[in-house]
């Protein structure tokens, strides 16, 4: 049998949890508008777009290169990986890793990052936690083990005090990752208010940031290719083909459109 | 006025479907689209802008300078020193024959953002409405050094190589689509006729084997059924096949002809009303 359940003030409902959920609101629409005033224009060099299209095409080459006959894909593979003169082997790019240290336009990148999507969090966790302290603001539906009270219960120091029961600043961290959903329905998708995706970003950064590592990115597509075959797709067509008979059904459909008449 | 209010987002929806399928429905889109920025060009906000564009090269298609300049300025007015208005300047200046002063428009682009994709085409074809198709040729294949990923490209190439004969290089560019998009049939039926074309034993069995793929993912492409049937024939009628293939083709010429009566016999029922009508007439 659980303890009596504690009634809440519905001043608590009134002043409290409504206003969290609206100034996490407000502040993400905020941090979206200022991070787009805030973006720099990401200017591409035709090396880069150019190289990062031949790589989608040997890549292509290998997945559907079995639609063309086989001397076309010899042929396509043999310009990609040729001993001598293939692009792949051959092409070497000037290789610049952009480090966070030495490139100047990523380190503004990250700080720009930071500034808008880390420190605002804290700042206004911070003043939540300060404003509405020293009282539960909800109840988590489900029930929870003791370790967590130190970090959902800040403030209130009630030994017996359930684990659901958390205060304001969970509340707030609450909404931070809940309301993604509503930011996406009203700015689209792809907004700068969207936090948990960009920490995302920010792990899977590395992967992204990749311009340096075009030589390496030659290198894998060289070996991926030389280990592709050609399994023609067409063998037996015609066998497949006419299996069965055509399905021609709505191909002349009973209304001719009478348009010129 | 509620009438009115439906035609109005009637309107809109059109031209807004038309965009999005690329369709080239010019003079239908100079209709509406004029008379939607003439009446009701408060209602769209910012919609207005890329109507604009819509609106203004469906005008340049069909002649209608002063409507293509009206919208040239506003777009100018809006977003002064945009390279996307820049372009739509140059092609303003096509649509007049003013083939230099456009090329000069689209080099300013060039200088400005050597990645700009639209604009290299836009000179392309400006070497191909001069009729300069060898000259066109030789750009289009450097710009396809470096942008190797662009479809649109590609097909214009193989169409180029097409009017020039030049089949064997068409072919590899259909090839290039026929991976790019392994799905869509028109590719695989247009790389069968090329094949076709350039004629020779295997590329007749090339062929056919395409035409049949090109049925397989879409069994209703009467084209490819016709193209089956002769390059089956033609196989089987030539003298250096061996008994077995030609047994093959034969049957794949057999089974062809069979599909396509199916096909018209269905029609047969259709075609009374036009016979109607013609004996009406006559």
């Amino acid at each position: 049998m659980d303890e009596p359940e504690l009634l809440l003030d519905s001043n608590i409902r009134l002043w409290v949890v409504l206003p969290i959920v609206f100034i996490t609101f407000l502040v993400g629409v905020i941090r979206h508008y200022v991070s787009i005033l805030l973006q720099s224009d990401k200017k591409l060099t035709l090396e880069q777009v150019s190289d990062s299209q031949v790589l989608i095409r040997s890549r292509i080459l290998r997945e559907n290169g079995k639609y063309i006959p086989k001397q076309s894909f010899l042929m396509r593979k043999f310009y990609f990986n040729n001993q001598e003169d293939g692009f792949l082997k051959n092409t070497k790019r000037k290789v610049v890793p952009p480090s966070p240290m030495t490139d100047p336009s990523m380190l503004t990148d990250m700080m720009k990052g930071n500034v808008t999507n880390v420190l605002p969090m804290i700042l206004i966790g911070g003043w939540i936690n300060w404003t509405f302290s020293g009282f539960v603001t909800t109840k988590v539906p489900f029930p929870l083990t003791l370790r967590f009270k130190p970090m959902l219960q800040q403030g209130i120091e009630l030994l017996s005090l359930d684990a659901s029961w958390v205060s304001s600043a969970s509340w707030y961290f609450l909404n931070v990752f809940g309301l993604r959903s509503m930011y996406s329905l009203i700015l689209g998708q792809d907004n700068g208010a969207d936090q948990s995706r960009i920490m995302q970003e920010q792990m899977s950064g590395a992967a992204i940031a990749m311009p340096a590592d075009t030589n390496k990115a030659f290198k894998a597509e060289w070996e991926a290719l030389e280990l592709t075959d050609h399994q023609w797709a067409l063998e037996g067509v015609e066998e497949e083909l006419m299996s069965r008979e055509l399905d021609l059904d709505g191909m002349f459909s009973k209304e001719l459109p009478t348009g010129i008449f | 006025v509620n009438v009115l209010i439906i035609v109005f987002t009637e309107m809109r929806d059109k031209l807004r479907k038309w965009r999005e399928d690329n369709h080239r429905n010019s003079e239908q889109i100079v209709d509406v689209g004029e008379e939607l920025i003439n009446e009701h060009a408060s209602k769209l906000g910012d919609d207005i802008w890329i109507i604009y564009e819509q609106v203004m090269i469906a005008a340049l298609d069909c002649s209608r300078d002063d409507l293509a300049w009206t919208c040239l300025q506003e777009l100018k007015k809006q977003f002064p020193g945009s390279q996307r208005v820049k372009r739509l300047a140059g092609m303003r200046l096509e649509a007049l024959e003013k083939y230099e002063d456009a090329s000069k428009q689209y080099d300013s682009i060039l200088q400005d953002d050597p990645t700009n994709t639209a604009a290299r085409k836009r000179k392309i074809s400006i070497l191909k409405a001069q009729g300069k198709s060898a000259e066109a040729i030789r750009e289009l294949n450097e710009y396809l050094e470096q942008f190797v990923g662009d479809q649109e490209a590609w097909h214009e190439l193989s169409e180029l190589y097409i009017n020039e004969h030049d089949y064997g290089k068409a072919a590899f560019c259909l090839e290039e689509l026929m991976m790019t998009n392994p799905h869509n049939h028109l590719y695989c039926e247009q790389y069968a006729e090329v094949k076709y074309t350039q004629g020779g034993l295997e590329n007749l069995e090339l062929s056919r084997k395409y035409f049949a793929q090109a049925l397989k993912l879409n069994n209703g492409n009467m084209r490819a059924l016709f193209g089956l049937y002769m390059s089956a024939s033609h196989i089987a009628a030539s003298p250096k096949v061996n008994a077995t293939v030609k047994k093959a083709n034969v049957k794949y010429a057999a089974w062809a002809t069979n599909q396509i009566n199916r096909a018209y016999q269905v029609t047969k029922t259709n075609q009374l009303p036009v016979e109607e009508l013609l004996l009406r007439s006559s």
